[in-house]
């Protein structure tokens, strides 16, 4: 519980980050997609149900904040989010060393998927389609991903060794001196 | 007793030439004393000691000078330290002030034009700043922090001092988000100035307009002011909106392919302005 709220937390923070201080103008391509960071990490080191939750309001923040079709931040990041989940478990993506260029890769992939479906959907809504532009986002993405995921992995550590110990607070039943002889 | 005589002799010749010495020099003495105290004139010796000792006095003295002009300095140093550290302080504050002062005269200048701008119509408006830009590639969309509770609905129209902007998109209680009229969903209704030949001006999603459906029997220059044409009530008559830019005739269809520049730099917006007025969808 703790953290779900700690990551969408930062999630929404990173969002805001995104729509604010790293927009230097309207027309500015240089703002990297930090949230798109935040799911590759959730589906990486999290498991669905959680990171599903984040990535809600997370996405439906985004949503708000930016574009004018509604769903096309929760598309981008459960489409993501379900890729990247499912080529960490059947692929040999799962080790560390390949995950940080496939995010760049699935942003790729993701971005065209949507952008080709929007069009279909919604067509005159979207700017034209400019690889230079996403290139580039796709370069800032692999760039920083790592610091990224060192932040995240350095929050789950601190949630790890959290001041309030969460799981003493929780009700436990039964026979605990029977279920610890069992245990061992 | 022999050596005890030559002895004697020697210690007698050496007191002698003791006392012959110290007589002579007694005698030079105060024939010396007497003769400059008696004359009062600075005589030969006087120079010859004089050229003698000058010199060094003149070494000493530019050596005491040194260490006294070393040692003023290295107390000095202590003072310069702390002026360096003083002036530093104050130079950081001046630029600083400057830099505040940069900022306040370009806010000033800024502001003036948006009042000039809304002092020139009679239309009420109601000013608003950006608070957060689209960081997507494929929309153009800000957000202002004005909402439905300063009477802000969808569709109103937003300008700046240099003309048209967008329009408002989505309204929350307190903020809302305007569709910027570069967007590629943006259609305004305007005119070409000069001809008054009406045209439909879509955003391109860069930072440039396309002019649709203007004849091509119709004279359009480069150059042209396009402006609102007020159809729909939406946008009022006249506002600025661009300068065409480019004007292509294609030998089939029957329109002209026109770029307009906008007046609106889009780069920059800060301060908005957006307009009050009753939209008819949302009575």
């Amino acid at each position: 519980m703790v953290t779900v709220a700690a990551y969408t937390l930062l999630g929404l923070f990173l969002a805001v980050l995104q729509t604010t201080v790293l927009m230097i103008n309207p027309m500015w391509i240089g703002a990297p997609d930090l949230y798109y960071i935040l799911v590759a990490y959730l589906a990486y080191r999290m498991d669905i149900l959680r990171g599903l939750i984040i990535l809600f309001p997370v996405s439906w923040t985004m949503d708000v904040l930016s574009g004018v079709v509604l769903g096309t931040y929760p598309a981008i990041c459960f489409i993501a989010f379900v890729l990247l989940k499912f080529t960490a478990v059947k692929m040999p993506v799962r080790e560390s060393l390949y995950q940080v260029p496939f995010i760049g890769v699935s942003y790729l992939v993701v971005s065209k998927f949507v952008y080709l479906i929007l069009s279909f959907m919604e067509p005159g809504v979207l700017a034209p389609w400019s690889w230079p532009a996403v290139l580039l986002r796709v370069f800032l993405l692999v760039v920083l991903a790592f610091p990224l995921f060192r932040l995240f992995e350095m929050v789950n550590r601190r949630l790890q060794g959290s001041l309030i110990p969460f799981k003493m607070l929780r009700v436990q039943g039964g026979n605990r001196y029977r279920q610890e002889m069992e245990k061992k | 007793m022999r050596a005890r005589g030559g002895s004697k002799r020697n210690n007698g010749f050496r007191a002698l030439r003791i006392v012959l010495f110290s007589g002579i020099l007694l005698t030079l003495a105060l024939i010396f004393l007497v003769s400059t105290l008696g004359t009062q004139r600075f005589g030969f010796v006087h120079k010859l000691v004089f050229e003698a000792t000058a010199p060094v006095q003149s070494v000493f003295a530019g050596a005491a000078g040194y260490v006294n002009v070393a040692r003023e300095e290295y107390l000095a140093l202590f003072n310069v330290r702390e002026e360096n550290r003083r002036l530093w302080k104050a130079l950081q504050e001046s630029r600083d002030a400057a830099n505040r002062n940069r900022e306040a005269l370009a806010t000033n200048t800024r502001l003036r034009k948006l009042l000039e701008f809304k002092e020139s119509t009679d239309l009420p408006m109601l000013a608003a700043r950006i608070v957060g830009k689209d960081p997507s590639l494929w929309f153009r969309t800000v957000v202002v922090d004005r909402g439905s509770s300063d009477g802000v609905v969808k569709g109103m129209p937003v300008v700046d001092g240099d003309g048209v902007v967008g329009q408002v998109f989505s309204v929350s209680p307190n903020y809302s988000k305007v569709l910027l009229a570069i967007a590629p969903s943006s259609a305004i209704d305007v005119l070409l100035q000069k001809s008054r030949v009406r045209g439909i001006l879509k955003g391109t999603g860069s930072l440039t307009y396309k002019l649709d459906y203007v004849l091509k029997t119709v004279d359009v220059q480069e150059g042209d002011h396009v402006v609102t044409a007020g159809y729909g009530g939406l946008f009022p008559t006249g506002m600025p909106v661009g300068v065409v830019s480019q004007v292509v005739r294609k030998r089939r269809g029957m329109f002209l392919d026109i770029e307009v520049t906008p007046t609106v730099d889009f780069l920059t917006l800060e301060d908005l302005l957006i307009i009050e007025r009753e939209m008819e969808f949302t009575r």
